[in-house]
């Protein structure tokens, strides 16, 4: 039968353990985060070439791109 | 410490990793969740053809052979000469006698004149020329293009007052063909596209359809986007084309009216916010 509420000294679950104290669940962080969610355009072209923001906000460029987009860093995620 | 506390309309729940308490959940704070999902069928892109520029190179020389004619003028000439004539016998009837007799008429050389008149004559000579005639020669090029091209495809979920929420992610799931496969201008190939046949996740953008030249540098992109964009859902579309020499003269681009690219998605947009 499913956990509808159980607390231990050291794990609570609810919700057919929907909700567990031992899971990870994502946060959103402003440092110290484990990945980044991109949420936003992160690609541009330019000059017939292309800049890619990778999620930490850094530019990887083509040689040719010569535009100036400037797309942001993603979101700042820990587990 | 690990625990659950319940206080002044507010749940908690701690747990501790490595002596270190990590808040698994807060009333006070989001949960992450998804908070809305949209379904958007048929969006279509659609990429123009190329098109290229003629420029005029110089001239080129093309050799061959040749005739002048000239006219050729011989002056007119008297031409002086002896001619000999022979000495002769011949019977010679003798009324005196009545009988023939024999007379010798003894040679001689007459003095003769002959006279060539003047003319014209008409005479050619053939030589081969390097350079009998010049032709233009030409060399085509790939114009260089920016292209964007935004719409709204959807609006962000809402909050119980109307008002767009916040959300801190979205994932797009989709679906595409693409319903038109443009061709390399040089080639009689299709452009080689990242769009899987099967359905596909991403955040952000997406290259769509790139090349390069020899050396290895990019000229062609098109990419498109899904983002928000104040309380819309944007799709973003680009192409960037950077001029492109042909590398032959007198030759333009073999496919450049085949270069048109059409695609036709299906979105499943997850909206999403993260615990804060």
């Amino acid at each position: 039968m499913a956990i509808t509420l159980k607390i231990t000294p050291t794990r609570f679950q609810a919700s057919g353990t929907k909700l567990d104290s031992q899971r990870r669940y994502i946060k959103k962080v402003s440092s110290g985060e484990d990945l980044r969610f991109v949420n936003g355009q992160n690609m541009d072209v330019a000059g017939g070439g292309l800049r890619y923001v990778d999620p930490t906000g850094t530019n990887q460029d083509d040689a040719v791109y010569n535009g100036s987009f400037s797309g942001t860093a993603g979101t700042r995620i820990k587990v | 410490m690990s625990g659950f506390t319940a206080s002044n309309s507010r749940i908690r729940v701690v747990d501790t990793v490595n002596n270190v308490d990590e808040t698994v959940f807060d009333t006070d704070n989001d949960m992450p969740h998804i908070v809305g999902v949209s379904y958007i069928s048929n969006v279509a892109v659609d990429f123009d053809d190329l098109t290229e520029t003629q420029s005029y190179i110089g001239e080129d020389c093309v050799g061959g052979f040749e005739t002048d004619w000239y006219w050729v003028y011989t002056p007119a000439v008297w031409y002086s000469f002896l001619v000999y004539v022979p000495g002769e016998w011949n019977f010679q009837y003798n009324w005196f006698y009545s009988s023939y007799e024999r007379v010798y008429t003894p040679s001689y050389y007459e003095f003769a004149r002959e006279y060539t008149p003047s003319s014209y004559d008409r005479e050619s000579e053939t030589t081969y020329n390097d350079c009998l005639y010049t032709v233009s020669y030409y060399q085509w090029s790939v114009d260089a293009e920016e292209y964007s091209s935004t719409t709204n495809i959807g609006t962000l979920p809402t909050d119980e007052d109307g008002n767009a929420i916040d959300v801190d992610f979205i994932t797009v799931q989709a679906t595409g063909v693409r319903t038109t496969a443009g061709k390399d201008p040089r080639f009689n190939q299709a452009l080689p596209t990242t769009v899987p046949s099967k359905t596909f996740s991403f955040q952000g953008s997406v290259l769509l359809e790139s090349s390069g030249k020899a050396n290895g540098n990019s000229w062609f992109r098109r990419i498109m986007s899904v983002y928000p964009s104040g309380s819309n859902l944007k799709l973003k579309v680009q192409e960037s084309v950077a001029t492109l020499v042909r590398g032959a003269y007198d030759a333009s681009f073999p496919h450049i009216n085949d270069t048109r690219s059409t695609y036709s998605f299906n979105f499943k947009v997850f909206f999403g916010k993260f615990r804060q």
